[in-house]
């Protein structure tokens, strides 16, 4: 079993788990956050980005033991009280979500790109988001999105 | 949080603060984890299997096999095919047990399940199982399946023909063929998908003993389909079943079926007295969940020396897979018959359809169930008819359409269409794309190495008629007097609670914000349609309005009341009742406030209605760009112009077209299955080897509307979930036809990947120079 | 997935003595192509030792003519690393090419040179930049190095520690992503160094090869339009449902010209 510590969203966690548990299962069944979804079991859908460190990863692709330490913020943890995040504001003005099942990854792979890139090209746009499936939206929406959040953070 | 900074879809706040509630998020207290063994050969006998020794692996609390299913029964599945053809012969259904029993048809079928405390545990016991197989020969192609000598998958099944069912006049056809001045023919394929909702299945299913019922948490397309089949497949009372439905992860026709894993888990459930999770990995989703398309079209058309249409005859092959969705059938042969005239007036048509067994994974509805199916192969004949006669493809299509006196028009096969602009949309479509002035981009096109050609595609679909005969709709006000509307169909992305309640809102004349929606609510007794097929706009929707409209009649006499006046003397606009003169009154919503706690709430109401079939229909233009050194397709412009009637979201309608055409391009391009077909195995079995669209392949939709209002509802809307599938596949793959057909190219087939395009043009330039 | 025990190396030292004392051990340094493996069932390590964090495989630095990496620098950081930009940009270019974003974010030079897969984009650099590898033991040659299919000329606990790339006077690489994967369907690495012009293709055979008909037809003029017409051979190229050997052939030929047309601009 691996005893694990780390703060997510801002709380500091503590649990003792499988060492196999990936950090995706540390977050939905032992932290209840069941905003960070599993799309896929191969690491391509993104359904599960978290950021970590201040890093977008795919938490179905990292032990929870590797967490160890680790500064984590969810979907979860992206609104501050009432405020939502602008890339959160930007997904529902820009009509960038439908089923909202890959919502949670696009939101957080939308804020590490804009963290890397204030202002991002469509090309840009599109390499930020490679590591992120949506079967609802045609992706139009989502780049329009992402043009709005990097305008609203400017 | 508040919903005010949602500014658009109701549904999203929650959406995009990682509260929504998804089957999986779904546990219920005291449940074990069920996990499946798959089989890993195509087609087999079981002929052992020995469980044993996973029981004795932690945690797990039972195993089971399809000794279990068969006793149990759960092994015959509803399926919507229920029509005769004309020797009077039905459907041949083989059964399916839902765990597999004797035998195994596909690669992932289920053949154990073993339960336990955690899912971890669960799933390490899957390798204790000891199963023997006796390998049998596989066909994985239905033509391949047709014909003679190929391995029979069923023994009820002969020839692996389920069912051959055709329509229209072959005579006349013949007829009209010998007088042709020309005839085009061609056999296409619409390739298997795997739908890939980006919510993978999953289910909690409880027992309780106490009233031997079940609590049902699944993922759905709505409530009344779902118990339908629950029942039919189990024997099950649909009043032992209840369902609690919420968030779903997408669906495109994925979600409209009950599934084998179901069936299992009640019987899980039910033995062990305790409910019972499971939550399939995308792995076992690219083996188990229903495919869609894989059909094999062929198509003929006659013409006379104008290019003016005289019949058409098809021939469809409808892949079913290893056994029969409830959906699949009708998708792949009544849904495509209703469509075979296209826009066009052919007098004579003649379809026929057979339906086979391969070693793959069932087929069920996918996005257009069959819509962008024959919609493909009428568009790839049409195109072929103007290049074979070298007239302008869209001047060919202006002398065939239906012209608008000739509405309600009645197809030679089965659908009587409602009216529709097919030249005016066109016209709008052709000059938004400037096609007049392709030659220009072409040229550009070529100086910069690429191969850039302009495809073209008038489609229609018939939906909304529905598989129940009405649709209902509840208002009522809860204890706090706040407006509530329930309806049975079910969202999985389409936006309901923001447009419906914008419909009960608007007929109101009150905030949208005051209206909640609840869609597919358990005990609310209520009938209606799931939501597919492009129809809940339609059907439910409509019938919000007229259930609003009869909150207003309902409420007049208590105005009346409230105001001490005559209920003729009370007027109603804005959501506020007046008196005539104007000296007093009381908004509807106040009124309901003043009743709250009232059981029942004396505005509380059931609407109800039947539409009837609607068509949405529309034109699209594409531009596709390919690099001839890789193979490359790129889509270089897309023009959307739809009839979807009557629109209430603009921009819910848009993303619609947006999704639609995403997923036919991802049809088009990339997506593709592939059956090992010497040994059945699966290689296209994650997103790692299957090609999902991705940002950046459609870039941006010049999008347009012309609607012509529906007459079959009130709201005079004709759907749109679909059309963006329906119109994409040819106008994508003719424009890319287009752009190689210089090379001598007269023919290509979805998908058109990189490496395939490149190979047809390395043979195109090998033919040239020999 | 199987169970295993999780085990996180304090130093190197530690890295090696934990992978001596569990012979079914595998090192994992970001996971991005480990993880995936044993969450599809087909690997059963007994412990995972966890050198992602290591301090002695990190750093980036320029030493007279040479770039050195260390083995757990993760994608992101080459791909964004002025050092390496400077030095070296077709080495960050590629980085940047590698996967996806998160995975960027994860995955790290060492692992994916000592896992060696046939369709990884490092190796290309490696070889055709001719890199020493310098593990806990000894230093490899990027030539003795990749032996084949995930094959490598790693013993049995050994580590890679650093890789040191000599500066080339030019370098491009260009690779045609496979569309689902994203791994290469062929990449091709072009480097200009001082012992001459070595090209390096990845993704297209059953692992990085060298293409000598390429290094043989640019030692007579490196400039644009020397491999327009060069034929590459398809038969030891990989073949699979989603592409011939012949269009693996073709991609190299285009990748390789696309190379070179940057490799001179």
């Amino acid at each position: 079993m691996a005893k694990i510590e780390l703060t997510v969203n801002g709380t500091r966690e503590a649990r003792e788990v499988e060492d196999r548990t990936l950090l995706v299962d540390l977050l939905r069944d032992h932290l209840g956050l069941t905003g960070t979804h599993i799309g896929c079991d191969t690491s391509q859908c993104g359904c599960c980005t978290v950021h970590v460190d201040g890093r977008a990863v795919k938490s179905c692709t990292m032990l929870a033991a590797q967490a160890n330490g680790a500064t984590v913020v969810t979907i979860e943890g992206m609104a501050k009280g009432d405020q939502l995040h602008p890339v959160q504001q930007a997904f529902t003005d820009c009509h960038a979500l439908q089923c909202g099942f890959c919502t949670p990854g696009m939101i957080m792979a939308t804020a590490a790109l804009l963290k890397d890139n204030p202002q991002p090209t469509d090309e840009e746009i599109y390499h930020g988001l490679e590591g992120n499936l949506c079967r609802c939206t045609g992706y139009i929406n989502i780049v329009k999105a992402v043009k709005q959040a990097a305008e609203t953070m400017k | 949080m508040s919903e005010k900074h949602a500014a658009n879809r109701r549904e999203d706040l929650r959406l995009i603060t990682g509260r929504g509630r998804y089957s999986s998020d779904m546990n219920l207290p005291g449940q074990l984890h069920a996990s499946f063994l798959r089989c890993d050969c195509a087609h087999a006998e079981i002929v052992a299997i020995n469980a044993k020794p996973a029981l004795k692996r932690p945690g797990v609390v039972a195993v089971f096999t399809g000794e279990d299913a068969m006793a149990a029964g759960y092994k015959d599945f509803p399926n919507l095919l229920t029509f005769t053809n004309r020797a009077g012969a039905t459907l041949i259904k083989p059964e399916r047990p839902v765990i597999a029993h004797g035998r195994v048809r596909f690669v992932g079928e289920t053949v154990a399940m073993v339960v336990a405390e955690s899912a971890l545990a669960a799933q390490d016991a899957l390798d204790a199982i000891e199963v023997t197989y006796k390998d049998l020969p596989v066909v994985v192609d239905a033509e391949a399946a047709l014909a003679a000598g190929a391995p029979q998958l069923h023994t009820n099944v002969p020839g692996n023909l389920n069912f051959e069912w055709d329509t229209g006049d072959a005579a006349a056809v013949e007829q009209a063929f010998k007088q042709a001045a020309h005839i085009t023919k061609l056999k296409v394929v619409s390739p298997r998908v795997v739908p890939s909702p980006m919510e993978p299945r999953a289910a909690v299913i409880g027992y309780d003993t106490a009233t031997d019922s079940y609590d049902v948490y699944t993922n759905s397309q709505g409530i009344i389909m779902m118990r339908w089949q629950f029942a039919a497949l189990t024997g099950v009372a649909e009043e032992k079943l209840r369902f609690h439905l919420h968030d779903v992860g997408g669906s495109f026709g994925q979600r409209s079926a009950v599934y084998p894993e179901h069936g299992a888990l009640m019987i899980a459930a039910k033995k062990l007295g305790r409910p019972v999770k499971w939550v399939s990995s995308r792995s076992e989703g690219f083996l188990s969940d229903s495919h869609g398309r894989s059909l094999i079209m062929a198509g003929e058309l006659a013409m006379d020396r104008d290019g003016k249409f005289l019949a058409a005859r098809y021939n469809f092959v409808c892949d079913m897979g290893a056994y029969l969705t409830p959906t699949g059938t009708a998708s792949h042969v009544r849904n495509p018959a209703i469509c075979t005239t296209g826009v066009y007036k052919i007098p004579a048509l003649y379809a026929n359809f057979r339906v086979a067994m391969t070693n793959t994974a069932p087929i069920a509805a996918y996005r257009g169930a069959g819509r962008p199916d024959i919609a493909y192969v009428v568009e790839r004949l049409v195109d072929q008819a103007a290049v074979d006669l070298k007239i302008d493809r869209a001047e060919l299509r202006r002398r065939n359409f239906i012209p608008l006196n000739e509405f309600p028009y009645k197809t030679p096969t089965m659908g009587v269409y409602e009216a529709s602009d097919f030249n005016g949309c066109l016209a709008k479509a052709l000059k938004a794309a400037d096609w007049d002035g392709f030659a220009v981009r072409r040229e550009a096109a070529r100086k910069r190495g690429k191969l850039r050609g302009i495809g073209l595609s008038t489609t229609i679909e018939g939906t909304a008629a529905g598989m129940f005969p009405k649709d209902q709709i509840a208002i009522e006000f809860d204890a706090q007097g706040r407006l509530e509307v329930f309806t049975v169909a079910l969202s999985q992305g389409q936006g309901h609670e923001t447009t419906f309640a914008q419909v009960v809102a608007d007929t109101l004349g009150v905030d949208a914000h005051d209206v909640t929606l609840r869609e597919s609510v358990q005990g609310k007794n209520i009938a209606g349609n799931h939501t597919g097929g492009s129809r809940s706009l339609v059907g439910a929707g409509s019938i919000c309005k007229v259930a609003a409209q009869k909150l207003i009649e309902q409420a007049r006499p208590l105005a009346a009341e409230a105001l001490e006046l005559e209920p003729s003397q009370v007027e109603y606009a804005k959501g506020v009742f007046s008196a005539r003169d104007g000296t007093k009154s009381v908004g509807l919503l106040e009124l309901a406030k003043k009743h709250a706690g009232k059981n029942p709430h004396p505005l509380n109401l059931v609407a109800e209605g039947s539409v009837g079939a609607t068509f949405p229909n529309g034109c699209h233009v594409a531009e596709v760009e390919i690099d001839p050194e890789t193979g490359v397709s790129e889509i270089a412009a897309y023009t959307a112009c739809d009839d979807s009637g009557a629109v209430i979201n603009h921009a819910i309608v848009e993303g619609q077209v947006h999704g639609g055409v995403a997923m036919g391009a991802g049809q088009v391009f990339g997506e593709r299955v592939f059956y090992d077909p010497a040994s059945g195995q699966l290689l296209s079995g994650s997103f790692s080897d299957y090609a999902m669209p991705r940002a950046g392949w459609v870039r941006n939709i010049n999008i347009s509307e012309h609607p012509v209002i529906s007459k079959v509802n009130v709201l005079g809307a004709k759907g749109v979930g679909e059309a963006g599938c329906t119109a994409s596949l040819s106008s994508l793959v003719t424009a890319a036809l287009d752009a190689v057909r210089p090379l001598g190219i007269q023919h290509l087939d979805m998908p058109l990947t990189a490496s395939r395009m490149w190979q047809v043009i390395q043979q195109a330039q090998q033919a040239k120079v020999k | 997935m199987f169970q295993f025990s999780y085990l996180k190396a304090k130093s190197l030292a530690d890295a090696a003595a934990l992978a001596k004392t569990n012979p079914d051990a595998k090192l994992m340094s970001g996971g991005m192509t480990l993880l995936p493996t044993l969450k599809q069932g087909l690997a059963q390590p007994s412990h995972l030792i966890d050198i992602g964090g290591l301090s002695e495989l990190s750093g980036i630095e320029v030493k007279g003519d040479t770039l050195i990496i260390g083995a757990a620098t993760r994608h992101y950081d080459v791909a964004s690393s002025a050092a390496v930009k400077k030095a070296i940009p077709a080495l960050a270019y590629l980085a940047s090419l590698i996967g996806d974003p998160q995975v960027r974010n994860r995955g790290t030079l060492g692992g994916s040179v000592a896992n060696n897969d046939p369709a990884a984009d490092y190796p290309a650099a490696v070889l055709a930049l001719n890199a020493k590898i310098i593990t806990n033991r000894r230093e490899i040659a990027a030539e003795d190095f990749f032996q084949g299919m995930f094959a490598t000329a790693l013993e049995e606990g050994e580590i890679i520690v650093k890789i040191a790339f000599p500066l080339p006077k030019h370098a491009a690489y260009e690779k045609f992503p496979h569309p689902a994967s994203g791994y290469a369907m062929a990449g091709v690495f072009i480097a200009e160094t001082t012992s001459g012009v070595r090209v390096a293709v990845t993704g297209a055979g059953p692992g990085v090869f060298r293409w000598s008909d390429a290094e043989a037809a640019l030692a007579k003029g490196l400039k644009a339009g020397v491999l327009d017409k060069l034929k590459v051979a398809a038969d030891d190229l990989n073949e699979d449902f989603h592409a011939t050997r012949e269009y693996r052939a073709n991609l190299v030929q285009v990748m390789g010209k696309r190379a070179l047309q940057k490799l001179v601009a």
